[in-house]
């Protein structure tokens, strides 16, 4: 096992090792259940299914990926032999037998036991010993396989036809040969230029009577303006029936090799091969002798001691879906909450009632410091540490710092500051994405580093923090740096603005993000292609954060990422126009004015309002959605921040601040601009909640296009 | 300008192909197929000057399209590198049988593939 | 069941009471000689005059008509959004969607709740809800097709002719 220093004691494990006995208990507990399913097909001398073999052989695939994450070398190790083993099972190199199956237990029993003593120094001797004797017997196991090609070889059949066949196709001619199917070649020429129609329908045609084993081209007569295909068919339908079926002026249709077991063909029908299909079936397998060796004795002295699985680890894996409904219990308890207050203020407002208004006031605020911990246990439940990305994060790094050539170092601050878990699963992909960019377009090659006067190797730098109600995410290299101009320049080309409009450097970096500007013919294997900042940027919008992107030419390049800390539970700012009341997000509300109507100015054709010298935009709410407005001297105005943009959202008035779930609309015309969702006010219905960046950035278009 | 046609099912492999090959040190222009049948449709349109295949591919596999090309007086003389699995070393062997010029095994080392294209398309080490 | 409102007058029975009802209706029907698989079950409202009806299975609740909240950049026939025991779900007015006349809301109008595909609810204001009713598969006629298509069969009820409302076609509503 691997020499890190790690406490076997349970209580005293890090959290590391125990989220990896918790994740390869999951592992072990399906290929346990596999296995036993497997058994069972097995005695009762049923085939085996391919699909259980396969699954198995996933398992011990992620088991072993699993520890090498961990440095678990020895488990690594044995999960390795496993899959060997497995895959010349699901391959048909290995039959699946009885001694195979006792094999496969004994190793799940002893990852079981390795699992125990994760971290415990002094099992490590006979641990690694007990994983040399297991793998000493896998392999033994693996040589005495029966290689398939002998089957082959003496049956007679044409050289010509194995010769293109891969061990896969192998293995299914094999397979249909034990099950007394025909084999059959079925060929047809067509035009070079234009075959694949009819090499389609010829295909379908032997696909209705059996199954496809391999398709051979070869050139035909004309070589230049012809090319053949013959079609290897394994079928149970009679070579007569088939002949007729297939058979045609430009398809010839040729016994390969007769159903074995001798039988005479010509008067074979398909309601008597069923039986004897059984009957070769049991004729070809292998006898089943038990031979499972007896277990060593240092496992069987320590099976005593092992105990029952579900008591090693103390992690719980929980659906994320009974989070999402636990929230939205939690969430509907803080509105009624609400609404408990608002009626506690009535009855304080009647002096009949004001006494029981008090008492009701006081159990209200108890109720609240309660609700404010079952929330902030809920959410605490959700919350996982950024660690897991970074871990992945590192992994791909590392491959690209092969695969590219160069050498970058990554490092990470802030691991762990923790987030939604649902956000953080979803930060994965465009993570990965600006990390791949920043190796592979931001970070220069080591000798243009040298001339510039840089250290040779490449610096990406991802750090995350938590600020108040947001998380920020920063992915900052010191590669050659984005040239505002160069940007600018490349999206006139592709039409996506205008060439007399006028931005800033900031506006022009900006443009990285605009859909369509990554090109599709960049071929660059490591980034992949066409997926675009225009991706990442929805995607973080999906999760109500937002991107922004700064740069120095030669210098190095940073993202800055802002996330809110959790989905779902958000406070809003509640706003009326006329009669209709909206909420208002605010984690997106900079700040808010109450202002005379007069003070409005207007400018080449907008509304804007003087803030502290500066010209904030205004936007009606009521033009917005078409509602007729109060009509008054004061107006409200909400500022809207979106990044480094600001828009002012005038109102009618407010109605204050309230802790809301934002539920999304169901319904034949749900999605709507402008609308995130809606979310229910106590006894006051549903109040639509405003989706801000929709709505900012509707308003600078339409300023853009003036 | 070297015309290579890559083979290949699996998109990210494909993807990896594509960028080791485009560094070698003469401009070349990369096609990709994403089946052997796909192979077939391409070969007649243009003249390749070196074909990458990898060998397990549905319906029409590496070792068809080998065999395919390798049977072809049109098509023989186009250098042929065949893309096999760690383990397969039947596959790879019956891949050299049918007239293969050189195989790489998966997951491969970029410079040694980059070594070997550049030789194939050099013209040392072309079967006839 | 039968609650007595704050007014004296009979309150109308909503939600699970009204559903058990009508439901308790639909059970007593007699049915037809016929299998079982050639019977069609709906659930029949008014809507402006007529009787319509909707397959049963689709029906997920009745609810009485409450606090709709407007909605903008919507079709015309959506009138808003209601909240619905933690879900918001949009309401379609019927008169609206099938171009009938216009009316005023009574005591007996009620949202008919649906199921819609992929899970999304929808809800769709009725003047009244009547029954289930049990339709031989014989007895439904399709219509012809230069008529609505919203409506695409018809049956016979007694005397009058109930029309089958395709809700895969009514609720499919352009995007604005």
């Amino acid at each position: 096992m691997a020499a890190k220093k790690r406490s076997g004691n349970p209580s005293r494990r890090s959290k590391a090792d125990r989220e990896f006995i918790a994740e390869a208990e999951e592992i072990l507990e399906r290929m346990r259940e596999d296995l036993a399913t497997l058994s069972e097909q097995l005695d009762a001398g049923q085939e085996v299914e391919p699909a259980f073999v396969n699954a198995i052989f996933r398992s011990a695939h992620s088991l072993k990926g699993l520890a090498g994450l961990f440095g678990l070398d020895g488990i690594g190790d044995l999960a390795h032999h496993l899959e060997d083993i497995l895959d010349g099972m699901r391959l048909g190199r290995m039959s699946m037998e009885n001694s195979s199956v006792a094999l496969l237990d004994q190793a799940v029993e002893l990852f079981t036991l390795l699992l125990q003593r994760v971290g415990d120094a002094s099992f490590e001797e006979e641990g690694q010993q007990l994983i040399v004797d297991m793998v000493a017997k896998i392999d033994g196991a693996v040589s005495n396989s029966t290689e398939s090609v002998d089957e082959l070889e003496g049956l007679n059949l044409d050289p010509s036809i194995l010769r293109a066949l891969t061990e896969y196709e192998e293995h299914r001619l094999c397979e249909n040969i034990r099950r007394g199917r025909h084999l059959v070649l079925v060929g047809s020429t067509f035009e070079i230029m234009a075959f694949e129609d009819g090499l389609s329908e010829l295909s379908r045609a032997a696909r209705e009577v059996g199954e496809i084993v391999s398709t051979l081209p070869s050139p035909g007569e004309a070589p230049e303006s012809q090319i053949r295909f013959s079609l290897l068919v394994a079928s149970d339908v009679s070579v007569v029936d088939l002949a007729e079926r297939l058979d045609s002026p430009n398809t010839e249709v040729s016994l390969v090799l007769a159903a074995s077991n001798g039988k005479p063909d010509a008067s074979q029908d398909e309601a008597t091969a069923t039986p004897t299909d059984v009957e070769s079936v049991t004729a070809a397998e292998p006898t089943q002798e038990p031979n499972a060796e007896p277990v060593p004795d240092a496992m069987a002295a320590r099976s005593a001691d092992i105990e029952t699985l579900k008591s090693i680890s103390d992690t719980v894996r929980v659906d994320i879906r009974k989070l999402d409904e636990l929230m939205n219990l939690v969430g509907e308890l803080v509105i009624q909450r609400s609404a408990i207050s608002r009626i506690a203020e009535r009855l304080a407002g009647d002096s009949a009632t004001a006494r029981v208004a008090t008492e009701l006031g006081k159990v209200h605020k108890a109720l609240d410091r309660k609700l404010k911990e079952l929330q902030g246990s809920v959410l605490d439940v959700r919350m996982v540490p950024l660690r897991q990305i970074f871990e992945k994060l590192n992994r791909v790094g590392r491959r690209l710092t092969r695969d590219l050539n160069k050498n970058v170092n990554l490092e990470f601050t802030g691991v762990d500051t923790e987030l939604d878990k649902l956000i953080v699963e979803q930060l994965v992909d465009p993570l990965m994405h600006l990390v791949r960019n920043s190796f592979d377009h931001a970070i220069e090659s080591s000798e243009e580093r040298i001339a510039a006067g840089k250290s040779p190797d490449g610096n990406v730098r991802i750090d995350a923090l938590q600020r108040g109600n947001h998380v920020v995410i920063q992915v900052t290299d010191d590669g050659r740096g984005m040239d505002p101009a160069e940007i600018r320049a490349k999206s006139e080309a592709l039409g996506l603005i205008d060439p007399d409009t006028i931005l800033t450097d900031k506006e022009c970096l900006a443009l990285v993000f605009a859909a369509g500007f990554s090109t599709r013919n960049e071929v660059s294997g490591t980034s992949g292609r066409g997926v675009g900042m225009d991706v990442v940027r929805n995607n973080l919008s999906d999760l109500g954060g937002i991107v922004d992107i700064s740069s120095e030419v030669g210098e190095g390049t940073t993202l800055t990422m802002t996330l809110p800390i959790t989905l779902a539970i958000i406070q809003a700012l509640v706003v009326c126009v006329g009669d209709q009341r909206f909420a208002i997000p605010l984690n997106s509300v900079f700040e808010t004015l109450l202002i005379e109507t007069s003070e409005i100015q207007r400018s080449e054709g907008r509304e804007i309002l003087n803030v502290r010298g500066e010209a904030l935009i205004l936007r009606r709410l009521s033009d917005e959605f078409d509602i007729e407005p109060e009509d008054d001297e004061r107006q409200y105005v909400v500022v809207l921040g979106l990044g480094e943009l600001r828009l002012g959202l005038l109102v009618d008035r407010f109605e204050g601040q309230q802790d809301t779930v934002i539920k999304s609309i169901q319904g034949p015309a749900a999605n709507v601009r402008g609308i995130a969702g809606a979310t229910e006010l106590g006894d006051r219905g549903a109040v639509l909640v405003i989706d801000v960046s929709s709505i900012v950035e509707d308003a600078f278009r339409r300023r853009d296009a003036a | 300008m070297k015309n290579i046609l890559i083979v290949e099912d699996s998109a990210t492999m494909r993807s990896l192909l594509t960028s080791t090959l485009k560094d070698l040190d003469v401009p070349v222009k990369l096609s990709e197929a994403r089946s052997g049948f796909e192979a077939l449709r391409f070969l007649p349109r243009e003249d390749y000057d070196l074909v990458v295949t990898d060998i397990n591919m549905p319906d029409i596999n590496g070792l068809e399209l080998v065999s395919f090309m390798k049977g072809s007086a049109k098509y023989r003389s186009i250098p042929l590198i065949i893309v096999s699995t760690e383990g397969s070393e039947r596959d790879r062997d019956k891949g050299l049988g049918l007239g293969a010029d050189a195989y790489v095994v998966k997951p491969f080392e970029p410079e040694a593939l980059r070594e070997v294209a550049r030789n194939l398309l050099a013209g040392a080490g072309t079967r006839e | 069941m039968r609650a007595v409102g704050s007014d004296g007058s009979e309150a109308v029975p909503t939600g699970d009471q009204e559903w058990e009802r009508i439901a308790r209706s639909g059970a007593n029907q007699q049915s037809e000689e016929s299998e079982p698989e050639l019977i069609r079950e709906f659930l029949s409202f008014g809507l402006a005059g007529a009787t319509y009806a909707i397959p049963v299975e689709r029906v997920r609740e009745i609810i009485r008509l409450r606090e709709v909240t407007p909605m903008p950049r919507v079709p015309a026939c959506i009138t808003g959004v209601v909240a619905l025991r933690g879900d918001v779900v949009q309401v379609v007015d019927m008169r609206i969607r099938l171009n009938l006349e216009m009316g005023a809301p009574t005591r007996r109008s009620r949202i008919i709740v649906l199921h819609g595909d992929d899970d999304r609810v929808t809800g769709i204001a009725v003047d009244s809800v009547q029954e289930v009713l049990r339709v031989n598969e014989e007895e439904i006629d399709t219509v012809p097709t230069q008529s609505s298509s919203v409506v695409s069969e018809l049956c016979k009820r007694g005397d009058e002719f109930v029309s089958i409302v395709d809700l895969d076609y009514m609720l499919a509503l352009d995007e604005p």
